[in-house]
């Protein structure tokens, strides 16, 4: 059994290791999608400057505060599409009938599925939010709660996408409503959960995970509590466990697309 | 002129057979704009608080102006079918039609905005009398002055997304310097006026697109005067014929480096 769950830990590395070294085949465009990705969020900057020049605090958060809760979005959301970008075009995989080529390897198709794709753009995300917090507000118990929570960040929007990447194997234009969704996660993690009242809160907390994906681990790392850690690494893991036995459920209603495909 | 106008209108008619593809945008859209209703709702302490010279409605109303814009615009044609086209070699069948290739991509995003905004508009319009209320002092011939400003700030937008673009005949991928532009168009243009800037900085941000992509248009809805009218407009045609010598000139530089690997 652990030397099964090694060989998949180490296809799975593999693929990730072969989908960086085919990116970087071009060097100059594999640097310049790093660097660039970190500059483009580095705009972002501007807006929370002249923001808090307003006023000194936003939602309960300082500049300090509004930065790290960026990093870990930009370092969560990294890490997800460098091990796991595939997921995030689930829906295209089964509408079209793609998913055949997987089903056929002898190792598990979901993982397969999973490490098959990394955007290279991704690189940049993560290390942004690393220099963010090394920028703004670093100690090192502080770096390994945010390693930590860049981990939990990147597992629960890789479940969320699963999840509603396994939609289309009910619904025909799930796609749409997965996209909109992953989006509404995206477009709130980056903005502090203290300016939005009850329903939105519901919203973010309940309904789309960005609160245990983002904000939750901020107020961790802000003002330490080993329970709230423990609800957060509770929720990745129930989120992560419901996400696979939905894929699972779906992938029996999958019907092959006569598409013919071949992974090498 | 007139083939550019058959392939507009081929555009145009396509893309209505697809408004409900367009729709299922409206929730990134809604979304945005509900975030920064909250944001300036909890910056506003008092609702008749003026900051940089706008009132919490102007502010919002603002933002959601031009968020139309950068929603209701969004295109391939200009972003990304250019370096497609490169990178892929699907140029070399494009270039030997008879019709400039980068006019015949303009022509392509004008049909496609032509149905998209006004569709993203009405819904601004929705959600703005709903969640703000009206705009002071805007009335229909407000709208129909700056409907000029608002065509010539999306071509001028067009003009340097496909400039960038054709980056793509030197560098593999010109992703990375199209997200560079949107990000300082996004976050400088559209999330606030001008105004809200240090003073030293009004002067050089008035000299780059976003004063005529998307501050301008936005000014001039929500407090409209004749002076800015003509300001904009002329700053605009100015702008304009630059960023079309600019686009023509990498377009002619960049061709002749084009070869084709047989196919």
């Amino acid at each position: 059994m652990l030397t099964a769950v090694k060989n998949q830990v180490r296809v799975c590395a593999l693929s990730v290791k072969y989908n960086i070294m085919r990116e970087m085949l071009n060097k100059v465009t594999f640097l310049t999608n790093i660097l660039f990705m970190m500059l483009n969020n580095a705009t972002f900057i501007v807006q929370w400057v002249i923001l808090f020049r307003l006023r000194e605090d936003i939602g309960g958060y300082t500049m300090r505060e509004m930065m790290l809760l960026w990093g870990l979005t930009a370092s969560s959301f990294g890490l997800s599409h460098i091990l796991f970008a595939r997921v995030f075009s689930l829906s295209d995989l089964i509408i079209n009938g793609k998913l055949d080529s997987y089903l056929v390897q002898p190792k598990n198709v979901l993982l397969g599925v999973m490490t098959s794709a990394t955007s290279t753009s991704s690189i940049g995300d993560f290390l942004y939010g690393l220099a963010l917090l090394c920028v703004f507000c670093f100690s090192l118990k502080r770096f390994f709660l945010f390693l930590l929570f860049a981990a939990t960040g990147a597992v629960i929007m890789t479940a969320f996408a699963l999840l509603m990447g396994s939609l289309s194997f009910w619904l025909v234009r799930a796609d749409m409503l997965g996209n909109n969704m992953i989006n509404t996660m995206i477009g709130f993690s980056t903005y502090p959960d203290g300016i939005f009242k009850s329903g939105a809160r519901f919203l973010i907390y309940y309904i789309i995970p960005v609160g245990m994906a983002v904000y939750k681990p901020v107020h961790i790392m802000v003002s330490f509590d080993a329970g709230e850690l423990l609800s957060v690494l509770g929720f990745a893991a129930g989120l992560s466990a419901l996400s696979v036995f939905v894929f699972y459920r779906g992938l029996r209603r999958y019907s092959s697309g006569n598409l013919m495909e071949a992974r090498i | 002129m007139k083939k550019y106008t058959v392939i507009y209108r081929s555009v145009l008619m396509e893309n209505l057979q697809y408004t409900a593809n367009v729709a299922m945008g409206f929730v990134s859209y809604f979304v945005f704009i509900f975030i920064f209703i909250q944001l300036w709702n909890y910056i506003y302490d008092d609702p008749r608080q003026l900051i940089a010279g706008y009132t919490k409605e102007q502010m919002i109303w603002y933002v959601m102006i031009t968020e139309t814009l950068w929603f209701g615009t969004r295109a391939a044609a200009v972003s990304s079918q250019a370096a497609t086209d490169i990178r892929g070699g699907n140029i070399a069948y494009q270039i030997n039609k008879p019709y400039h290739y980068a006019l015949y991509l303009l022509s392509r995003y004008t049909g496609e905005w032509s149905v998209r905004l006004p569709m993203y508009a009405l819904l601004s319009a929705v959600i703005g009398f709903a969640l703000v209320g009206g705009l002071p002092g805007f009335g229909l011939l407000t709208l129909l002055a700056v409907i000029p400003s608002v065509v010539m700030g999306i071509t001028i937008h067009a003009v340097f997304k496909l400039s960038i673009s054709f980056f793509s005949f030197w560098i593999e991928d010109s992703n990375p310097f199209q997200w560079l532009y949107d990000k300082l168009l996004l976050v400088v243009g559209t999330l606030f006026p001008i105004e809200i800037f240090p003073e030293a900085l009004q002067p050089l941000f008035r000299l780059t697109p976003i004063y005529t992509v998307c501050y301008g248009p936005a000014k001039l809805i929500i407090d409209f005067s004749v002076e800015k009218w003509v300001e904009i407009l002329i700053a605009q045609l100015l702008y304009l014929a630059a960023g079309c010598a600019l686009m023509f000139f990498i377009y002619g530089k960049g061709v002749k480096r084009l070869y084709v690997n047989g196919g």
